[in-house]
């Protein structure tokens, strides 16, 4: 598997075909005498904004101390739990478990159901 | 890099707006002063109706006087400012009073005034072609 | 047979992103101030857009992907936010100037000034996107669109002189003011190659769950749709050469385009002018923000889709209310639509290259295309249209300092 070509950057979606975000790191154990491999997979915080440099990776961890779910850390998933690699990844998780959506439901409760007609009165 | 191209745009865009020649302004008094006749001449024929009709006069009132004020700043070589001077402020007052005549309804008096107009700007275009001539 | 209804992606995609503030502003200053002779830029501009906008519903309706995904799949989020930066900077100026055309045919229609309408209207595109669906925006917007036909209806009732329409489509150069020949000429082409029409058509064709059997009407569709654009941007350059230009009427305000139609059709002409921007721009208005909306949203992997609820999908439905809401403000205190127009045209003719690119490798990469990726025909369009994009990219910016 090309890690470049078929996992980084690839959405991920979880159980229910819920998007989860983007692979935007990966974290890879390197053995002395094994081959590399990858444990987890990283999503946001700031693996996603240290690829375009330490300056928005900082910026990015301070607004997210002031703000949102307060998650500074990226989300890390098991590699274990990747059902199957094609157009998107699917894992074998929910998406509310693993915190890749923590950013959508604070975003979700705290300003978009709080405006009239956003659709939450079907939930209760 | 393309960041940067980006942030050059608008400082470029504020240094280096070029000020119009005088024949790009009097083409200009000529745009709006046609544009004062075009929209008196719909408001005649009921193609235009009341309240745009006369913000639009109002409106051209305004450039005409702003470019005749940028115009007699820094008149144009050969052209005898004096000439200019009366030329602009008779149609835009002119123009002020078709807009007045509008909120009247007078459509009579609007016509003459009108008329009058389409000589001021044979006036103008007048002198347009001479400058024109002389750069 | 079904297939071919979704036309009305094409068209609301043309009205809306073809036909706009822009296109019939610039369109009408050609025609104002050298008649006939830059229809061929209009040409250009649409033949471009076929090519492009019928290569993005191919990747959408094959890859399953739309162009921002692949886009980030393929060149990863360094290279992904550049573009996002990029192409949200310009679409967030196209959209104020949207809104002002809205609030500007209000103004038209009631004499109230455009300022006091940024507000309500800004509301009203919002509270579609809130609450409508995606298939409302599309087939409502083309429908009322089909008002924009008076154009054309305005310009065979002028009786032009054919001959020299046609002489308008090959390009010529004028005797005097090339600078501002140039300058518009550029700004037809950004006014008319807009990259937020190719991330709305291509976000379009997964929202109306195109598959890979939708290819050839794809064809169609982009063909048909972007030529209605074309057509009634050439009737509104003609009607405006014969209009203006004898008069010497620059367009150098919005009110003087308000009498564009007053000659050719005089007990409606007014009206039909004023309504037929109000749709257009509200179907652009409508488009950016989606656009906009699509591109954080699908680029960063989050759920999106009109269809959705807004709690479904919460960041996309974020996005789009807080770029509407900062979009009002500057309208409110007055900025003048038209400089913003024309400044957003110069703009998305700069930043072209960086959405066109991108496309090129997309578009042959087998991942992507399987057996659809592009023949040799679509790789030069697109390699001209690089070239060109290049070329507007260099001198649009002086020439707007220039000849603007």
């Amino acid at each position: 598997m090309d890690l470049v070509r078929d996992v980084m950057d690839k959405k991920l979606v979880d159980r229910k075909d819920c998007e989860m975000g983007r692979v935007d790191g990966l974290v890879m154990h390197v053995g002395p005498s094994s081959q590399p491999r990858i444990t987890h997979i990283l999503v946001g915080g700031t693996t996603l904004w240290m690829r375009l440099g330490p300056v928005f990776s900082g910026i990015s961890a301070r607004l997210a101390r002031l703000w949102g779910p307060k998650r500074t850390e990226s989300v890390r998933i098991p590699w274990s739990r990747v059902k199957t690699v094609g157009r998107d990844i699917k894992l074998d998780v929910m998406a509310r478990d693993t915190g890749a959506i923590d950013w959508e439901i604070w975003i979700a409760h705290h300003i978009i159901e709080r405006i009239p007609g956003s659709g939450t009165e079907e939930e209760e | 890099m393309r960041l940067e191209r980006l942030l050059v745009f608008p400082i470029l865009f504020c240094l280096g707006c070029k000020p119009p020649s005088p024949a790009e302004q009097m083409d200009s008094m000529l745009s709006w002063l046609a544009t004062a006749r075009m929209t008196g001449e719909g408001w005649l024929r009921h193609t235009t109706p009341d309240t745009y009709s006369r913000q639009t006069l109002e409106m051209s009132g305004e450039k005409i006087d702003q470019i005749a004020a940028d115009l007699l700043r820094s008149p144009p070589s050969g052209v005898d400012t004096a000439t200019l001077d009366s030329l602009f402020t008779r149609s835009r007052v002119r123009v002020n009073a078709m807009a007045r005549l509008i909120a009247a309804k007078n459509a009579p008096d609007f016509g003459g005034q009108l008329d009058s107009l389409g000589a001021d700007e044979k006036r103008v275009k007048q002198l347009a072609d001479s400058i024109e001539h002389k750069q | 047979m079904k297939k071919i209804l979704q036309i009305t992606l094409g068209i609301v995609t043309s009205v809306g992103g073809f036909l706009e503030i822009g296109s019939v502003t610039t369109a009408a200053q050609a025609g104002a101030a050298f008649g006939y002779q830059l229809l061929w830029a209009i040409l250009l501009g649409t033949i471009c857009l076929i090519f492009l906008v019928e290569m993005s519903g191919r990747l959408s309706a094959v890859s399953k992907h739309t162009i921002v995904a692949a886009m980030r799949e393929r060149f990863g989020f360094p290279f992904f936010f550049i573009v996002l930066v990029g192409m949200t900077l310009v679409a967030f100026l196209v959209l104020i100037a949207e809104l002002g055309g809205i609030g500007f045919s209000l103004q038209l229609l009631t004499g109230i000034g455009f300022p006091w309408w940024a507000i309500p209207v800004s509301l009203l595109v919002w509270l579609l996107m809130w609450k409508g669906t995606f298939g409302l925006i599309e087939n409502g917007a083309s429908l009322l669109g089909l008002v924009t036909i008076s154009f054309v209806v305005a310009a065979i009732k002028l009786h032009p002189d054919w001959s020299g329409v046609a002489a308008g489509l090959a390009p010529t150069l004028p005797q005097s003011d090339k600078a501002h020949y140039g300058f518009i000429a550029v700004s037809i082409m950004g006014a008319s190659i807009s990259p937020y029409l190719m991330y709305f058509y291509s976000s379009g064709a997964i929202e109306d769950k195109w598959d890979e059997s939708y290819v050839s009407v794809n064809r169609f569709i982009a063909g048909f749709g972007m030529t209605f654009g074309g057509f009634l941007s050439m009737a509104v350059l003609v009607v405006a050469a014969m209009a203006f230009q004898p008069r010497g009427v620059r367009v150098d305000s919005f009110d003087q385009s308000a009498l564009l139609m007053t000659t050719a059709l005089p007990r409606w002409g007014f009206y039909l002018f004023a309504i037929s921007m109000l749709f257009a721009c509200f179907g652009a208005a409508l488009e950016v923000s989606l656009a906009i909306a699509y591109f954080f949203a699908q680029g960063f992997g989050w759920s999106w889709g009109e269809d959705l609820e807004p709690s479904k999908d919460a960041r996309f439905a974020f996005v789009y209310t807080i770029i509407i809401l900062l979009a009002a403000i500057p309208l409110v205190f007055g900025i003048d639509p038209l400089k913003v127009t024309i400044m957003s045209m110069a703009l998305t003719a700069a930043t072209l290259p960086l959405a066109i690119i991108p496309f090129l490798f997309l578009m042959n990469d087998p991942v992507y295309m399987s057996k659809h990726r592009n023949g040799w025909i679509s790789n030069s369009v697109v390699a001209i249209i690089i070239v060109i994009s290049f070329v507007l990219a260099v001198i649009s910016i002086p020439l707007q300092i220039i000849g603007g």
